[in-house]
């Protein structure tokens, strides 16, 4: 029963992980595919509210001054069907972001994938990027 | 013994997890085998008046290629990753050469020869929408995204299905949508005032609902009106829908559009969407402007 249970929860996983945020935002109008950008920070605030779940982390620059970045992720919906909850990441945790900067150079990121270092867990591996 | 509490911690994460989920739920009235799975191609399912059931939750079954304007290659730490393409969650059909051509959510005519017979009208404002990277698509604002952008959204839509009214559900945008089968007729165009998601009435053409619409807010009433597909192909205030369904089999339903607006299009046309039920699934509540800020970080606000 469990791992069926674990089977359903990974066939979801398959199926829903690549939910649109482009769908609620316009990701071409904010975001630069080829822009990519690599954070390593601490999460200082988490919004998992429609359309789209957004954290913040704080992560040292080069010259190492601490810069506050946005994370933007899927719809909450769209997570939860991949797996995630609202209990999934906490305050505090350090995390790897993987995605891909604001197209006005400002401190956002549209992520690629999320992971948690305590555990080198993938918490988000579908970009919000395509269509979903 | 600790292997034994690795795993009972491992079970007590997993349940948590489980229990944040949406409630798991078995459907009721659906063909399963004996392992539970369900027999897509079963005979599709009847109401009590004869007529074909469209009842269920559907999803948009075929995938759309990568965006042009989302391609991008991504390299980071060392690892080099093209973009991720957009995946509806499901499965295409196998392709059918009798069907129009398929519709995309990106472009609407990506799989007609030449793409959308635009006039100069529509070609101009279509390429005013693209200028701004579709910054005013009404699904990207949480508005109604018009009848062929709520068919292809990914997220899940709900129909039910009565003699009188059938009703589709939409969790894209909390979109809702009437459509009279009561037998009354359409109202003269321009007689009602125009709304998002016009006015819809359905009859039966033997196993095939056919819904026309009409008295819709065209793009001329605002940037938000009038998109029938994310790149912004327009239509007018003029522009009659008309949408045959189909359930041919239990798994899937053929929704063939026609799209008659001579404002925006020299000629009428017509695609495929298809969709997929998915059992034990439905749309989960979805209030689009609960954090909204997309506009005022691209500061168009």
């Amino acid at each position: 029963m469990i791992t069926k249970t674990i089977a359903l929860v990974a066939g979801f996983s398959l199926l829903m992980a690549a939910i649109p945020a482009v769908a609620h935002h316009s990701f071409a109008a904010e975001f630069d595919a080829n822009k990519p950008v690599t954070v390593d920070g601490k999460v200082t605030k988490i919004e998992w509210a429609n359309p789209h779940v957004w954290f913040y982390v704080d992560a040292k620059d080069e010259a190492g001054k601490v810069i506050n970045w946005g994370v933007e992720m899927g719809s909450p919906n769209g997570l939860m069907r991949s797996g995630w909850t609202r209990n999934s990441m906490k305050l505090g945790d350090a995390v790897t972001i993987e995605g891909s900067r604001a197209k006005d150079g400002s401190n956002h990121v549209n992520a690629r994938s999320v992971t948690l270092v305590s555990t080198g867990q993938k918490l988000f591996a579908a970009s919000s990027q395509g269509q979903q | 013994m600790k292997i034994q509490a690795i795993a009972i911690t491992a079970l007590i994460a997993c349940s948590t997890s489980l229990l944040a989920q949406w409630p798991k739920f078995r459907e009721a009235g659906v063909p399963r085998d004996a392992a539970g799975q369900v027999q897509a191609d079963a005979r599709a399912p009847r109401t009590a008046d004869g007529k074909p059931d469209l009842s269920g939750d559907w999803v948009r079954a075929d995938r759309d290629p990568l965006p042009q304007e989302l391609a991008g290659v991504v390299t980071a730490r060392g690892q080099t990753t093209r973009s991720v393409a957009v995946e509806p969650p499901t499965t295409p059909f196998a392709p059918d050469a009798t069907a129009p051509p398929l519709a995309t959510f990106f472009d609407l005519g990506a799989n007609i020869s030449g793409g959308l017979p635009f006039t100069a009208w529509a070609a101009d404002l279509k390429k005013s929408r693209m200028a701004t990277n579709n910054k005013d698509n009404p699904d990207a604002n949480c508005l109604p995204m018009g009848l062929t952008q709520f068919h292809m959204q990914p997220q899940p839509r709900k129909i039910v299905q009565t003699p009188t009214l059938i009703v589709i559900l939409y969790e894209a945008n909390y979109g809702l949508r009437y459509i009279y089968t009561d037998g009354r007729r359409l109202p003269p165009q321009g007689e009602p005032q125009p709304w998002w998601y016009g006015y819809s009435v359905g009859r039966w053409d033997g196993d095939t609902l056919v819904v026309e619409t009409n008295n819709l807010r065209g793009a001329e009433t605002g940037p938000f009106d009038g998109w029938l597909d994310v790149r912004g192909s327009p239509y007018s205030e003029q522009a009659r829908f008309t949408e045959r369904f189909r359930r041919p089999v239990f798994s899937k339903l053929e929704i063939d559009v026609t799209v008659d607006d001579a404002k925006s299009y020299t000629k009428p046309f017509t695609v495929r969407i298809n969709q997929r039920f998915v059992a034990d699934e439905e749309p989960i509540e979805f209030v689009c402007n609960e954090n909204q800020q997309f506009r005022q970080r691209i500061k168009v606000d």
